[in-house]
C-alpha cells in the first residue's frame, strides 16, 4: 500500500515540478477562468436583480449552487486531468499507455499520476470565493452536522465527476478519438447542477436522478444546508445519498475502466 | 474576385465532409438549450415580459444563440495563428488577394456551412420541439440578413485581430482564450443585454461586442422599433468599418515585424 | 536447459471494421458492421535461451512490432502459447514487467520535463531497486553510455542518440533477464549507431541478458547477432544462423583490391570485374565457387597487390531476395 502512495506521490510530484517550470501558462488559466467565472456571477447576479428570483430561489441560494459545483469540479478535473476524455484518444494513439503497461506498477495509479494540472487551482480558488460570497449572503442555519456533511458534498461530487471523465476516458481508449458527447455530462452537468434542478422538464430531471443520479449531488444537499423544503417529495433521507451517488458513480467507472483495459490488451490499437 | 468566391466555396465543403463531428456537436448544443429553456421558464414564472422579451422571445433566444455559435465561431477559431506558427503565413502573406480577404474568404465558406448544418437545424428543432417566435415580415427578414451578414463582419473582424497576436508572441493561444471568453459575457450570448441593467449596457455599447450577437437577436425578436432598427444597423457598420481598418492597421504592422525578424 | 522465451503456435488476429466512403456509405457504417480479419501473426513458433542476442527482422507491416508487443505483455494473443520468463506475459503483467527492460525507438520510457537522473531515480523506486544495486548499475551505464555530458539535462532537450543512451540505461537498471529492442538505432549517425552496439554486446556478454533486437538496420543484426530470424506476413520465413543465411542466399561476394602499379590487364580465373578506377579494382565472385583465400591467392602470384578488402553482400540485398524470391518456401 505504502508502495502505491509513493508512487502516487512521486509521479505527482513530477507532473508539479514540470509545471512550475513555466508561469505563463498559470497566468493565463487564472485569468481566462477568473472571468469566466466572474462574469457568469455577474450575469447571474444582474438577471436576478431584473427577475427577483429563479424557481424561488434567490441570489445567494443560486450563487452557493454555482460555488459548490465550481470547486468540486475544479479539484476534480486537477486530480483526474490524467483521465481528461479530451485528451486521452490522443496520447493512446501516441503509445502513453503502453509505456504504461511496461512498469510494475498499477495502471490506474499510473494514469492518475500521469497528469496533474495545478493551474486548475486558479478555478478551483474562483469557485471557492463565490461559494464563501454565497455563504454570506444565503442564511444558512449551520449545525455541527451540516459543517461536518460540507466536506463529504464537496468530496462526493469530486468522485460523481472523476467518475464520469474515468468513463469518458474508457470511452475514447476505444474510439481513439476524444468523444463530444461526453461534453454533455462535464460540462452540461455542472452548467445544470448550478441552477435549482426543480426547474427541469421531467424526463431530463428524472434521467438525473435515476440514471446519472446527479440530482443527489448538488440540489438536494442544497435543500439541507439552506433549509428549503423539497417540492419533489423524495425521502428525506435524499441528501445524504450524495456519497452513495458520488461514489456509487465512480465505482461503476472503474469497473467500466478495468474492463477497457483488459479488452485493449487483447486487440491493441 | 472569382478567386475569393472560389476560396469561399472550398470552404464551406471542406466544413460539410466533418459529418461525425457536427451530430456530436448538435446534440450538445441543444443539450445546453434545453438547460437554457428551463432556466428561462423558471425565471419568468412570476413575470410576463420583461424589458421588451417575453418568455417565448427568451426561449427563442436560447435556440438563437445556440444557432449562432458555429456561424460566428463564438466559442473559439484559432486557424490562423495556427498558420502563423507553422509558417504558411510566408505564402499566405503572398496571396494576390491579400492576406485579409484571403482569411475572409474561407471564413465565409465555413461560416455559411456552420449556419446552414447548425445553425438551421438548432432551429428548426426548436421549432419543432419547443415553439418559437419568428420574425415578421419582409422588413425584419431583410433587417435580419443584413444584421447577420453585419454581425458575421464584425465576429470575422474580431477574431482576426485575436489572431494576428500571433505575429507578435508565440503564446498567443492564450490572448485567443482571452478574446474568446470575453464575448459570453458582452456579447449578449449569455443572457439577453436588455437583462442586464441600463448602465452595463450603455457601456457595452461603446464595443462592437453587442452586435455580434444582442444586435441579431434583437432584430429577430421584433423588440425594436423601425427608426431603432435602422440605428443599430447603422452602429453595426460603423463598427465593421471601423474594425476591417483597425484590422488592416494591425496587419501591416504585424508584417512589417515579421518580415523584420527574419520570418 | 528450458529456453527463457517459449513461442509456440502464436497467433494475433485483428479485426478491423470496413468502413465504407461517401454520404450512403455513412449510413452503412451506422446500421452494419462489416470486418475484415487481419492476420497480423500467423502461427510463429520460436524458443530463445537464456543468453541469445537474437534478430528479428523484416520488412513494415511484417508483423515484427505486433510480435514484440505481445512479448512484452502490451497485447494478447488471439491463440498460441506464450511463455517468457516462467510468466505468461498478459497474464502475469505486473510480476512479469518487473523481469523485463524495453526500449521502444520511437518514444522514451523517461519523463519528458525531468532531468534524465530524476527519471532513473524514480525509476529506482517503481522497480524497487536496492540503493546498492542501484548506484552499481548506475555508475556503470554511465561510463559505458557517457551519459554525464547530460544526466542533468531534461530528456525533452536530448538529441536523439542521448535519448536513446538514457532509454538503454533506464531499461538496464533493475538488472532485467530479457531485454527487449524495438529500433534502437532508428535515425542515429554511424558514431551513435557503434556506440549504443557495444553497449548491447556488453551487456549480453557480462550479463547474460537475453536480447531480442528488431531493426530495419541490417547492419545491427550483422555487427550483433549470430542468430537472425526473418518474418513476412505475420509468418517466419527464417530461423537461424546468420552465417548459414549468408551462405545459402548470399550470392556474390565481392574483393576490393589497391594495386601497386597500374597493370593493363587485371583478370584473374574465378571473378569477374566490377569495377576499375585507377589502381583500385572490384572483383565479385560466387560464393560457392571460389573462397577469398583462393582468389587472393591467385591474384597476389600474378599481381603485386598494395591492399584488399573482402566486401560480404548486403544482408538487406539477401533479405530482399528472401522476400522477393519466396526462397525459403518448401
Amino acid at each position: 500500500m505504502g508502495y502505491i502512495l509513493g508512487i502516487y506521490r512521486r509521479l505527482i510530484s513530477v507532473q508539479i515540478r514540470s509545471q512550475m517550470q513555466y508561469r505563463f501558462p498559470f497566468i493565463v488559466e487564472l485569468v481566462v477562468t477568473g472571468f469566466v467565472t466572474i462574469s457568469g456571477f455577474v450575469t447571474l447576479a444582474f438577471v436576478l436583480q431584473r427577475f427577483g428570483s429563479i424557481g424561488g430561489w434567490k441570489l445567494g441560494e443560486v450563487a452557493f449552487l454555482y460555488g459548490l459545483v465550481e470547486t468540486s469540479f475544479g479539484i476534480m478535473d486537477m486530480i483526474f486531468s490524467g483521465f481528461d476524455p479530451g485528451n486521452f484518444g490522443r496520447q493512446t494513439r501516441l503509445g502513453r499507455f503502453d509505456q504504461l503497461l511496461l512498469r510494475p506498477v498499477n495502471i490506474t495509479v499510473q494514469v492518475l499520476g500521469s497528469e496533474f494540472i495545478i493551474r486548475r487551482l486558479g478555478r478551483i480558488a474562483q469557485g471557492f470565493v463565490i461559494l464563501i460570497l454565497a455563504l454570506t449572503m444565503a442564511h444558512i442555519n449551520w449545525t455541527f452536522g451540516k459543517i461536518l456533511f460540507l466536506p463529504v458534498v464537496i468530496a462526493s461530487q469530486i468522485a460523481f465527476f472523476g467518475g464520469l471523465f474515468i468513463i469518458g476516458a474508457t470511452i475514447s481508449f476505444w474510439t481513439l478519438e476524444s468523444i463530444e458527447i461526453v461534453n454533455i455530462f462535464t460540462y452540461g452537468g455542472t452548467e445544470m447542477m448550478s441552477y435549482p434542478m426543480q426547474i427541469y422538464p421531467n424526463w431530463l430531471r428524472d434521467f438525473f436522478s435515476y440514471i446519472l443520479p446527479a440530482i443527489f449531488l448538488n440540489y438536494f444537499p442544497a435543500l439541507y444546508f439552506l433549509g428549503k423544503p423539497d417540492p419533489l417529495h423524495f425521502p428525506t433521507f435524499a441528501p445524504f445519498l450524495a456519497p452513495v451517488a458520488g461514489f456509487g458513480v465512480l465505482a461503476i467507472a472503474l469497473a467500466f475502466w478495468n474492463y477497457g483495459i483488459r479488452h485493449y490488451q487483447s486487440t491493441g490499437t | 474576385m472569382r478567386l475569393f468566391i472560389e476560396l469561399a466555396k472550398r470552404s464551406f465543403q471542406r466544413q460539410l465532409s466533418y459529418r461525425a463531428a457536427t451530430f456530436a456537436g448538435l446534440a450538445t448544443n441543444f443539450f445546453f438549450g434545453m438547460l437554457r429553456v428551463a432556466v428561462m421558464v423558471a425565471l419568468y414564472q412570476t413575470r410576463g415580459e420583461v424589458n421588451g422579451i417575453s418568455l417565448r422571445g427568451a426561449i427563442t433566444f436560447t435556440g438563437l444563440t445556440q444557432a449562432l455559435i458555429g456561424f460566428l465561431s463564438l466559442f473559439g477559431w484559432y486557424d490562423m495563428m495556427n498558420s502563423i506558427y507553422t509558417g504558411a503565413v510566408a505564402s499566405d502573406l503572398l496571396k494576390p488577394m491579400g492576406y485579409f480577404n484571403f482569411w475572409l474568404a474561407q471564413d465565409l465558406g465555413r461560416a455559411l456551412a456552420q449556419l446552414v448544418l447548425r445553425g438551421f437545424t438548432m432551429m428548426a428543432a426548436y421549432a419543432v420541439l419547443i415553439g418559437i417566435s419568428f420574425p415578421h415580415g419582409i422588413g425584419q427578414w431583410t433587417a435580419l440578413t443584413v444584421s447577420l451578414i453585419l454581425a458575421w463582419l464584425i465576429s470575422f473582424s474580431w477574431r482576426f485581430l485575436v489572431n494576428l497576436s500571433g505575429f507578435w508572441t508565440p503564446d498567443a493561444r492564450a490572448i485567443g482564450r482571452f478574446g474568446f471568453v470575453l464575448l459570453y459575457f458582452v456579447t449578449g450570448f449569455l443572457m439577453p443585454l436588455r437583462f442586464f441593467p441600463d448602465w452595463f449596457v450603455r457601456m457595452c455599447d461603446y464595443t462592437p461586442f453587442p452586435h455580434m450577437v444582442n444586435t441579431v437577436v434583437e432584430i429577430y425578436l421584433g423588440v425594436l422599433s423601425g427608426p431603432q432598427v435602422a440605428v443599430v444597423l447603422t452602429k453595426q457598420v460603423v463598427w465593421v468599418v471601423l474594425l476591417v481598418f483597425i484590422c488592416q492597421l494591425t496587419l501591416r504592422s504585424g508584417v512589417r515585424r515579421l518580415v523584420i525578424q527574419g520570418g | 536447459m528450458t529456453p527463457i522465451i517459449q513461442v509456440s503456435d502464436l497467433h494475433k488476429h485483428f479485426k478491423l471494421s470496413k468502413h465504407h466512403r461517401g454520404f450512403s456509405g455513412a449510413f452503412r457504417n451506422l446500421f452494419t458492421r462489416e470486418y475484415r480479419l487481419v492476420r497480423a501473426v500467423d502461427g510463429i513458433s520460436f524458443n530463445i535461451e537464456p543468453g541469445e542476442l537474437v534478430g528479428y527482422i523484416g520488412p513494415n507491416g511484417a508483423g515484427k512490432s505486433t510480435t514484440i508487443k505481445m512479448l512484452a505483455g502490451l497485447l494478447v494473443p488471439t491463440s498460441g502459447k506464450l511463455v517468457i520468463n516462467n510468466h505468461i506475459p498478459w497474464r502475469d503483467r505486473k510480476n512479469y514487467v518487473a523481469g523485463i527492460g524495453a526500449v521502444f525507438g520511437q518514444r522514451t520510457t523517461l519523463w519528458w520535463d525531468l532531468p534524465v537522473i530524476e527519471s532513473l531515480d524514480l525509476l529506482q523506486y517503481i522497480y524497487r531497486i536496492p540503493a546498492e544495486r542501484f548506484h552499481r548499475n548506475l555508475d556503470e551505464f554511465r561510463q559505458l553510455l557517457d551519459l554525464d555530458a547530460f544526466i542533468d539535462t531534461p530528456v525533452r532537450s536530448l538529441s536523439l542518440g542521448q535519448r536513446m543512451r538514457a532509454d538503454l540505461c533506464a531499461a538496464m537498471l533493475h538488472d532485467p533477464v530479457i531485454l527487449f529492442l524495438d529500433e534502437p538505432t532508428i535515425g542515429l549517425d554511424v558514431v551513435a549507431k557503434e556506440r549504443i552496439r557495444q553497449f548491447i554486446v556488453h551487456i549480453n556478454r557480462e550479463r547474460s541478458t537475453t536480447i531480442l533486437l528488431t531493426t530495419h538496420d541490417l547492419s545491427d543484426v550483422e555487427k550483433l547477432c549470430e542468430r537472425v530470424m526473418i518474418i513476412d506476413h505475420g509468418q517466419l520465413l527464417y530461423d537461424g544462423a546468420l552465417e548459414i543465411l549468408r551462405d545459402r542466399f548470399g550470392g556474390k561476394r565481392k574483393l576490393v583490391v589497391d594495386f601497386a602499379t597500374e597493370y593493363e590487364h587485371v583478370d584473374v580465373e574465378g571473378a569477374q570485374v566490377v569495377n576499375r578506377e585507377g589502381l583500385r579494382v572490384t572483383y565479385e565472385f560466387e560464393r560457392g565457387a571460389m573462397t577469398a583465400s583462393n582468389l587472393i591467392g591467385s591474384l597476389s602470384s600474378q599481381y603485386r597487390i598494395h591492399d584488399l578488402e573482402v566486401r560480404e553482400p548486403d544482408i538487406e540485398v539477401t533479405v530482399r531476395r528472401i522476400y522477393e524470391e519466396r526462397l525459403l518456401e518448401k
